[in-house]
């Protein structure tokens, strides 16, 4: 996985809804069709930078299935740096488009 | 992510870390449950479905180690747990630690009081404006055993008004004056000084003002400028007293203003200008047409911009010329002006000094850097094995490194407080040691940003050093680590590097060692020295009489007579006299010039020490006359003019011939003329008024009542304690005349002991430094010999195992660190007999290659050797036989 590509897609996924840490890389895995499987060796560090960095914060709650689990959500300035990622993940994806399909 | 969020953060890291760490086992123990009920779902054992979930997870310890890393201030939050461990580790091994922090903290806390001397002393601006511009003007009389002289009236206007390449030129004169009338009568030290003196250097008053030429009296000054101190102790600090009158001298006189406190008059020491003075007053506007031979002005004169102290000099010295070829005066003749800078001046005696001491403790701070690096080569050596075994479990090398950057980080932290108390107490120490002529020391503190940057040093050189013994165990083969239980560390050749330069320390701790003790040999010989008096058994005390009630010399001569009488009937007393100069106190010498023929030429004269005497100062000071007689009460106003001279004059002016009888033309007044005939009535013993070392320039005394002085010292000598006349004397002089300042009360063995106290300073100086380079000399040695038990531990245990007693093994460590003694020994002795006679000059009644000083260096030197080998020796001697072999 590129660097930096795992802040955008746990941002990007817990913007749509609210997930604890778990549901998170369930989600991943589903959407990528299994592209990207996020182990919990890299998620759970990455979940608890963010939080402390103050873009996700997490509270006690319960998961999808009704269990008692951490769920994270997305703050202010979590949506901001997802919107600054985007674009530049944009940007990286038309630059290498234009690299491999010269018009 | 903003600084001040990511700092909170790192706080709440550090801080909160169970909070945090509690929060993470709960939310990894749900997920751990949630994966195996899926598990379980997909119908598998509880147990199976848990181990599989653990499995998924990747491990709960190892997620949890992953997020730990992750968090924001980890690092720091590492440092500071290893910095803990290190602690903990340090407080282990009390004899490394405390060798490595005295280590640390000799060379931090020399360099720290040494630097702090220094950058105050030398290299600080003196608190004047534009200091660069100001030189001292001293008038070369070196003919008459006057190098560095004053100036008269006359002169200062030649250079004020023919200098072209200065703004101005200023002077000053030490005197005293009574204060009365207000208080108890109070004698003070002032300056009198030129009008423009305090523009010119660039001082200004905290309030009121300073001098204006226009202040300059035409007869008695009728202004008064107060020191900061004076002001305070006097008049309470109370700023109205600006503009009020004051009876100085029993003349009124207007306070003009306060300077600010610590102004100080930095001028050289050999001035005879004291830095704190308490009033100022200006000079009579007489002075330009004052006698040209009567030299006492200490002159500064301000360059314009972009001369050069050598432009300004030439300037100078075509003045001094000009005043040769016009007068023929006393001194006129040949007449030379030295320009100096008035900062360099000022510091002229102790640069050489400071600078001497910055160098040797900045090989202090050397040697300390290389012993604490052995000592933690050593003790990398000691921990090799389990080193080893750590890195061959799989701890990363950056977990070794961060571990002996925290160790080294404690260490130096430790150094630096310990640094900042050594420096502090050596500060003082030295300060408070200080003799007179080096008193510009007092008041200086430590400095901040000298000890920033020692302690940074010392920092740098702990972790520099911390690392060195990492470079080589992650060199080392790790396999032949554990093998051979770290003997491989360090090659034979580092080592032998090492022994070399211990061996320079103890040589160098040697050097100083018997330097001091040659020193102290010096100070023991002046203690006994005589001087042509006897220092024991005297209280002396100064009093000035007002010229505005003591005017005629009948009034003085009545007054003198009356106190001597009743001085020596005082109990316990059994001589009073009166001398103008204490030996030693360093007021402005009085000589005067003498032919002993009549019209020869007088600008070639010798010159003579001159002090005026009561009849039974010589007998009250313990002076011999040696031939002749002693001055009486008949040798006064109405008597026939005589003079007593000293043997050295005597041997001068009439070799070969009795002194008694012959007669002299001089110049009692100093009037700048020897005009008056005397006759030598009486030979005294020379007294050693200037220094201990030696007899220097001849002496002529006048009977007090022929040559009237004015202030005079009191000498009174008592068979008892000298301190308990004080009071006595004090009603004495009230029961006379109540509204008499009596000044300067010390008993005359004080003069005597400052006249010794350079010799005493560089004598502890010497002492204080050799005893820190021998504490560092020790502690090299204990590294050293601590680090080859280490490597020959199992070696050690084998000898142990096959028989050897315990005594012999530690023979064999105590005789490594005496043969490292012994070599330094031979060593120090051999450059201390090349090296000491350079401080021959220092010394007094003992020759440079003293025997009783080297001999003194060896017990110490068995001292040192002994106690830096006894904790390895000890070591040495528990050595498990069974480790060795296993080692093996």
């Amino acid at each position: 996985m590129l660097k930096g590509t795992l802040d955008l897609l746990i941002l990007r996924t817990i913007e749509i809804q609210p997930r604890h840490g778990l549901g998170v890389s369930d989600r991943i895995a589903q959407i990528t069709g299994g592209t990207f499987v996020v182990k919990p060796g890299s998620l759970f560090p990455a979940l608890h930078r963010l939080e402390q960095e103050g873009y996700i914060e997490g509270a006690w709650g319960e998961s999808d299935q009704g269990r008692r689990a951490k769920v994270y959500r997305i703050t202010a300035a979590g949506r901001k740096r997802l919107t600054t990622e985007r674009r530049s993940w944009d940007r990286i994806v038309t630059a290498v488009g234009q690299v491999l399909d010269p018009a | 992510m903003p600084i001040g969020a990511r700092m909170r953060s790192a706080w709440r890291t550090i801080t909160r870390q169970s909070a945090l760490d509690a929060d993470l086992d709960a939310e990894l123990q749900a997920a751990v449950d949630e994966l195996a009920a899926a598990h379980r779902a997909a119908g598998l054992q509880p147990a199976d479905a848990r181990r599989r979930a653990l499995m998924d997870l990747g491990g709960a310890d190892q997620v949890k180690e992953q997020v730990r890393d992750a968090r924001v201030g980890a690092p720091t939050l590492t440092l500071l747990r290893d910095m803990a461990l290190a602690w903990r580790g340090l407080r282990k091994a009390p004899a490394f630690t405390l060798a490595a922090v005295v280590t640390l903290a000799v060379g931090v806390g020399a360099n720290t009081a040494t630097f702090s001397l220094v950058n105050a002393v030398l290299l600080q601006p003196l608190p004047y404006r534009a200091d660069d511009r100001l030189v001292f003007v001293w008038g070369d009389m070196t003919a008459a055993g006057y190098p560095r002289g004053p100036l008269s009236g006359p002169e200062l206007t030649d250079l004020r008004e023919q200098a072209a390449r200065f703004e101005g030129f200023g002077a000053i004169w030490a005197t005293t004056a009574a204060l009365t009338g207000d208080n108890d009568p109070q004698q003070l030290r002032i300056g009198l000084v030129t009008g423009n003196f305090f523009s010119l250097l660039g001082a200004d008053a905290a309030i009121g003002r300073t001098f204006m030429d226009e202040d300059e009296p035409t007869a008695a000054p009728d202004t008064i400028l107060l020191s900061d101190g004076l002001w305070r102790t006097r008049y309470g600090a109370d700023p109205a007293i600006v503009g009020q009158r004051v009876l100085v001298n029993d003349q009124p006189t207007t306070v003009v203003g306060v300077m600010p406190p610590g102004f100080r008059l930095l001028m050289p020491p050999d001035s005879n200008v004291p830095e704190q003075l308490e009033a100022w007053q200006p000079f009579a506007r007489d002075l330009p047409r004052r006698l040209r031979g009567q030299m006492f002005l200490r002159v500064v004169g301000r360059m314009r911009d972009g001369v050069s102290v050598d432009e300004a000099a030439r300037d100078v010295s075509a003045v001094a010329a000009d005043i040769s070829s016009r007068y023929a005066e006393y001194g006129s003749a040949g007449r030379r002006f030295t320009t100096v800078g008035l900062h360099d001046d000022g510091v002229r005696d102790l640069k050489p000094a400071l600078l001497v001491l910055q160098g040797g403790v900045a090989v202090l701070l050397l040697i300390a850097c290389i012993n604490v690096a052995g000592l933690l080569v050593a003790r990398a050596a000691g921990r090799a094995r389990e080193t080893a075994l750590r890195l061959a479990l799989g701890a990363g090398r950056h977990r070794l490194v961060s571990q002996c950057f925290a160790e080294g980080l404690v260490l130096a932290a430790l150094g630096a407080i310990a640094g900042l108390a050594t420096g502090w107490i050596l500060l003082r120490l030295l300060t408070a040691a200080r003799p007179p002529s080096l008193d510009r020391m007092a008041g200086v503190g430590l400095d901040p940003t000298v000890l920033a940057f020692t302690a940074a040093t010392a920092l740098a050189v702990a972790l520099a050093f911390s690392f060195a013994p990492l470079a080589e165990m992650v060199r080392a083969n790790l396999l032949a680590l554990l093998q051979q239980g770290g003997r491989s560390l360090g090659s034979a050749f580092h080592h032998r590097v090492r022994k070399g330069l211990v061996v320079l320390q103890v040589a160098m701790g040697v050097v100083l060692l018997v330097g001091a003790g040659l020193l102290v040999r010096t100070f023991a010989n002046l203690t006994t020295v005589q001087p042509g008096f006897d220092d024991r058994g005297v209280l002396t005390v100064r009093l000035a009489l007002p010229a505005s009630r003591y005017g005629t010399q009948a009034s003085l001569d009545a007054f003198a007579r009356a106190l001597q009488s009743r001085l020596a009937a005082l109990p316990g007393v059994t001589q009073a006299g009166a001398i103008s100069h204490v030996p030693f106190d360093n007021i402005p010498n009085w000589s005067t010039t003498y032919l002993t023929e009549a019209g020869g030429d007088e600008s070639r004269a010798r010159r003579a020490d001159s002090r005026a005497v009561s009849p039974g100062a010589f007998a009250t000071l313990g002076a011999r006359i040696a031939e002749g007689r002693d001055f009486t009460e008949d040798d006064d106003a109405d008597g026939e003019l005589v003079a007593i001279v000293d043997e050295r004059l005597a041997r001068t002016a009439w070799p070969g011939a009795s002194a008694i009888g012959q007669r002299l033309v001089t110049d009692p007044r100093v009037t700048g003329h020897p005009t008056v005939w005397v006759k030598v009535v009486g030979v005294v013993r020379h007294l050693r008024h200037l220094t201990l070392l030696e007899e220097v320039r001849e002496q002529v005394y006048f009977p007090v009542r022929q040559a009237h002085r004015n202030p005079m010292a009191w000498l009174v000598r008592t068979t008892a304690d000298p301190a308990a006349l004080a009071a006595p004397i004090r009603a004495t002089v009230a029961a006379l005349d109540p509204q008499l300042p009596i000044f300067d009360v010390r008993p005359l063995s004080d003069y005597v002991a400052g006249a010794r106290a350079t010799q005493r300073f560089t004598m502890l100086l010497a002492a204080v430094f050799a005893g820190l380079a021998l504490l560092l000399a020790s502690v090299g040695v204990y590294g050293v010999i601590q680090y080859g038990v280490t490597r020959r531990q199992p070696e050690l245990a084998l000898r142990v195992a096959l028989g050897a007693g315990r005594g012999s093994v530690v023979r064999l460590v105590v005789g490594e660190g005496a043969r490292l003694a012994l070599a330094g020994l031979v060593l120090g002795m051999a450059a201390a007999l090349v090296a000491i006679p350079a401080i021959g000059s220092q010394l007094y009644g003992v020759t440079p290659r003293d025997p009783v000083s080297y001999l003194l260096a060896l017990p110490v030197l068995a001292a040192v050797a002994l106690a830096a080998s006894a904790v390895p020796a000890w070591r040495a001697a528990r050595v498990n036989p069974a480790d060795g072999l296993r080692a093996e």
